[in-house]
């Protein structure tokens, strides 16, 4: 009996049409598309924009920058530029529980001071941003040179089109840089040229010789000799600057802060790029006021002198005006007695 | 550094110079509990101009002084000039058996 569903061999096998009998509908030369189109005409007459090789927050660095030593690098950096008053400390061994009840006494006194400054309608109030930092030596004081000596000349956005120059192809502004840590136009600190800078030896800072051994900062985000008085007063207490008392602050003589501070010594301070040594930072601490104490002296000063100035200069002017007065004076009268001699005449 | 001997510490350098690298490494070789089990450390510190040459003088606990000027030694002489009485005292303190 043959079998109920019909065998169709040629459906059966497999589809592979000759070449020669492909259907002519497929190759039509009107409908064929080129690999790779015209450039629109716009970028045949301007140049393209420039494409950012890198993340806009890390630029190429000289030393790899995942490491812990380039980010404190960084971090000093910054430090360091936004910081216009550093105090410079040696620690020698303090325990972890002396440097805590040291960094609790500062953070206390602080926090009283901005308390007053607030009942006192003062603004600018630091005390959290005041604290004391152990430092890696080192790296503090390359970041240093960094600072001192790499001044990037030019920007690495001048090339670049205004961005509302109607002929700007973008808005976004991109500094036209290689992705590779050779060029030379970078500008942040971490760059190779800010390295070659600063591994110029024969250039000196003023702080070199403070820079060894185990060191703590305290930053001060603007010069306030106010709270320089406070921390001296805390960390180096002196005769200008003397410590709370037991009776005020009996937490600041306990044995363990007490056994901190004597391991802590005061070396120096840098005030704006300057470097002073411990009387020198006691004299910035005494300036009465602040920075507002002194602009009063200032004006005081030049209020005076002012005074003084006008007086003479006015006293010349009145001497001439009295006199051109008087003269004034005098012709009127005998310009008007001629008048009345003409008029009787 | 044996420090265990010593009674006294009297340090005197300009942190400015170059030459008080020392005086200031030997200060952060005193150990943390030192001052407390009866070390008494005095540092004074010269103003920025001062040419004085750094000291450092020692008391140890049999009663002999020193005195060093340490602006013209490395450390590791400084700690070798204390180590070398420190170790006399130690030799001593074990033959007597304590």
């Amino acid at each position: 009996m043959p079998p109920r569903i019909p065998l169709r061999p040629r459906a059966l096998r497999l589809h592979a049409p000759h070449p020669s009998c492909t259907p002519l509908g497929a190759t039509y030369a009107s409908l064929a598309t080129a690999t790779t189109p015209a450039p629109p005409i716009d970028q045949t007459i301007r140049s393209v924009p420039p494409v950012l090789r890198y993340p806009p927050s890390q630029p190429p660095s000289h030393k790899p920058p995942e490491v812990r030593k380039t980010q404190l690098h960084r971090q000093y950096q910054s430090l360091l530029k936004s910081s216009p008053l550093i105090l410079l400390f040696q620690h020698n061994n303090i325990k972890a529980v002396e440097l805590m009840g040291i960094r609790r006494e500062l953070a206390l006194a602080l926090r009283k001071l901005d308390n007053e400054r607030v009942s006192n309608g003062q603004e600018d109030l630091y005390a959290d941003q005041i604290r004391l930092q152990i430092i890696q030596t080192g790296i503090f004081a390359s970041s240093l040179r960094v600072v001192e000596f790499f001044d990037p000349e030019g920007d690495v956005l001048d090339h670049a089109q205004h961005p509302t120059d109607p002929a700007t192809p973008t808005s976004a502004q991109i500094p036209q840089t290689t992705n590779s840590p050779d060029d030379k136009r970078f500008t942040h600190g971490l760059s190779r040229r800010a390295w070659q800078a600063a591994s110029n030896r024969k250039l000196k800072t003023e702080l070199d010789p403070l820079l060894s051994g185990p060191l703590a900062i305290v930053a001060f985000p603007a010069v306030s000799p106010q709270y320089l008085k406070i921390v001296l007063s805390i960390l180096a207490p002196s005769k200008e600057f003397p410590a709370p008392k037991r009776k005020v602050n009996p937490d600041y003589h306990e044995p363990a802060v007490q056994a901190g501070l004597q391991k802590l010594m005061f070396l120096g301070a840098r005030v704006e790029g300057k470097v002073f040594d411990s009387d020198g930072a006691k004299w910035v601490g005494g300036i009465e006021g602040g920075i507002d104490g002194l602009r009063a002296q200032l004006v005081h000063a030049l209020q005076g002198v002012g005074a003084n100035l006008a007086g003479a200069l006015e006293g010349a002017g009145r001497s001439l005006w009295v006199t051109v007065e008087s003269r004034r004076m005098d012709m009127e009268e005998k310009e008007g007695g001629g008048k009345k001699e003409e008029e009787s005449v | 550094m044996i420090t265990r001997f010593l009674t006294d510490v009297r340090i005197k350098f300009n942190p400015f110079s170059i030459r008080s690298k020392p005086a200031r490494i030997f200060l952060s070789l005193i150990p943390p509990n030192a001052r407390a089990s009866g070390l008494v450390v005095a540092t004074q510190m010269l103003p920025r101009t001062s040419k004085e040459p750094a000291t450092l003088g020692l008391k140890f606990k049999d009663g002999k002084e020193m005195n060093l000027e340490i602006s013209k030694m490395r450390i590791t002489d400084i700690m070798e000039e204390v180590d070398r009485h420190s170790r006399q005292l130690a030799r001593k303190e074990e033959l007597a058996g304590n």
